[in-house]
């Protein structure tokens, strides 16, 4: 524990000002776009439902840039064998890594934006006392819950699915040493055009639907929509441990 | 310290192995030269014993540890100082805070010496030193880990002249019995009166691992006019003269390890014979 404490410390350091840099360059990016959107709307103070579009689409943006960026030190060898010659075991380095790459990025983006969003809000209402309306917890709160529409199991896949779009990037930043993101983007570009192609040959070519599968169920074939969000979820949360697997193992058996 | 069995390394299958079958063993309380020519394999050995490459095949035991495990308990007793490196761009006093407590051994007092003997600049951010200074800040904390094994590669790279006086006088005095040294370099006067054993490795094998002392017995190094006679084992020719090596007579003298490198891979058969004998 006490070690994981120091590599804590010894990346808080050494990473303090990158750190600085980056929340300053996310918010003034997201307050620039805030400002250009408002003034498509006549300066209309922008309201929860921009606050919560806005946001979705800036997570994932600066999400996947950010755990695109995992494990820096793999960029050049130099740093790969200070890295790796660090004294803390694999896990450690690893959780640190997992912890401030994806963890910590989940909390501070969405905080972060509701901070620059809140700001650029208070701005403009300065200059043209429009009256803004501070995006606060209470709002979630009072807007209509969409829970209730999510069919059963709907949320716990989109939850999984929605890591997978982070831990993927993560686990190729520790694989590729250099452009991991884009090198990242490309092969699961590969792989998915090879199974759209792989299940288009499967279902037109050789005519898979028209046979009929009768009354009988088939096993592990879902049926309805209930058991089809569990396959995908069971799924996502599978890909989601092994991608992080992979991970790890290419920490392990690094070589320089 | 270091035990090596049988050692073999391929950095492909498809390519020739670059070690073969390779034996060592080197103990506590010396420092060791590690020679070669360009592409012998040096700094690849030293990346084997410190677990940044996987041997193909063979032992290794460094410290009581398989290296490719890489665990905290191995890797906190070694510091390994690269002929190219990145340093973050922070001052020393927060690199050392940074960066002390992974070392249980850790003297800050002696990195506080040795700062001031290599005249840096502790409040400056390291980015801001020359490569030099980089590279002595780093010597220094590499002596300061108090580390039982130091591997340092082409230390003196970089040096100004007396940075490397310097160097030598700092580790010299820096050690103590229980530390291995490993120095790879192709600056064999900067570290001259430094070694104390010399391996010298070519076309994947150690071609001589002797202890200076055990060499300074048996050959005699010496500048002379004519490089006639019998016990002449390998002669070089320099401006005035002639650097000869002969069987020693009388007591030892001091080893010339540039001319002993020419002599062992220029394949001097005599010479390589009477020292193996």
């Amino acid at each position: 524990m006490s070690r994981f404490l120091l590599l804590f410390k010894q990346q808080m350091i050494h990473n303090s000002k990158l750190m600085l840099f980056s929340s300053v360059g996310f918010c003034g990016v997201v307050y620039i776009i805030l400002v250009f959107a408002q003034l498509s709307r006549d300066l209309e103070p922008l309201d929860t439902e921009v606050f919560l579009n806005s946001l979705l689409i800036f997570f994932i943006i600066f999400g996947i840039l950010y755990t695109g960026h995992s494990f820096p030190a793999f960029r050049n060898k130099e740093n790969t064998i200070t890295y790796l010659t660090l004294p803390a075991s694999v896990f450690e380095k690893f959780l640190f890594e997992f912890i401030n790459r994806i963890l910590v990025m989940l909390i501070a983006l969405p905080l972060l934006f509701w901070l620059t969003f809140n700001l650029e809000g208070y701005t403009f209402e300065l200059f043209n006392g429009l009256g803004f309306n501070p995006v606060g917890i209470s709002d979630f709160i009072a807007m209509d819950n969409p829970m209730d529409e999510i069919p059963p199991w709907a949320l716990e896949m989109l939850v999984s699915a929605s890591f997978l779009i982070f831990v993927l990037p993560f686990t190729g930043a520790a694989m590729f040493s250099k452009h991991p993101l884009v090198k990242t983007l490309f092969s699961i570009a590969i792989i998915i055009a090879f199974y759209v192609t792989f299940i288009y040959i499967i279902v037109e070519p050789l005519g898979l639907y028209q046979y009929d599968i009768n009354e009988s169920e088939l096993m592990l074939f879902p049926d309805n929509e209930t058991s089809g969000f569990i396959l995908l979820t069971f799924l996502a949360i599978i890909t989601n441990l092994l991608m992080l697997a992979v991970a790890f193992m290419k920490i392990k058996e690094k070589e320089v | 310290m270091i035990d090596i069995k049988q050692l073999n390394f391929s950095y492909s299958k498809k390519q020739q192995p670059l070690f073969q079958d390779l034996d060592c063993g080197l103990d506590a309380g010396s420092i060791v030269g590690l020679l070669g020519k360009n592409g012998a394999g040096k700094t690849t050995l030293l990346k084997i014993m410190i677990g940044l490459l996987l041997p193909t095949n063979g032992q290794l035991n460094v410290n009581g540890h398989v290296p490719r495990r890489r665990q905290p308990s191995f890797l906190e007793d070694l510091f390994f100082v690269s002929e190219e490196f990145q340093l973050p761009s922070i001052s020393i006093s927060n690199y050392v805070k940074a960066n002390s407590g992974f070392y249980p051994r850790f003297d800050e007092k002696l990195l506080h010496k040795l700062i001031v003997d290599f005249e840096l600049p502790e409040t400056k951010s390291l980015q801001k030193l020359s490569y030099g200074q980089k590279k002595k800040f780093l010597i220094s904390f590499a002596l300061s880990t108090k580390c039982r094994l130091l591997i340092l590669d082409e230390p003196t790279n970089g040096l100004d002249i007396p940075s490397k006086a310097i160097f030598r006088k700092v580790l010299a005095g820096s050690l103590d019995e229980e530390q291995l040294v490993i120095i790879s370099t192709h600056q064999v006067k900067d570290v001259e009166n430094l070694i104390d054993r010399i391996i010298m490795l070519e076309s994947g094998r150690f071609i001589m691992q002797k202890d200076l002392y055990e060499i300074s017995s048996k050959l005699n190094f010496s500048i002379v006019s004519s490089d006639e006679g019998e016990e002449v084992l390998y002669s070089e020719m320099v401006p005035g003269g002639y650097k000869i090596i002969t069987p020693q007579v009388n007591g030892d003298s001091s080893v010339d390890i540039e001319l002993l490198f020419n002599a062992v891979t220029q394949g001097s058969q005599k010479l390589k014979d009477y020292v193996n004998e």
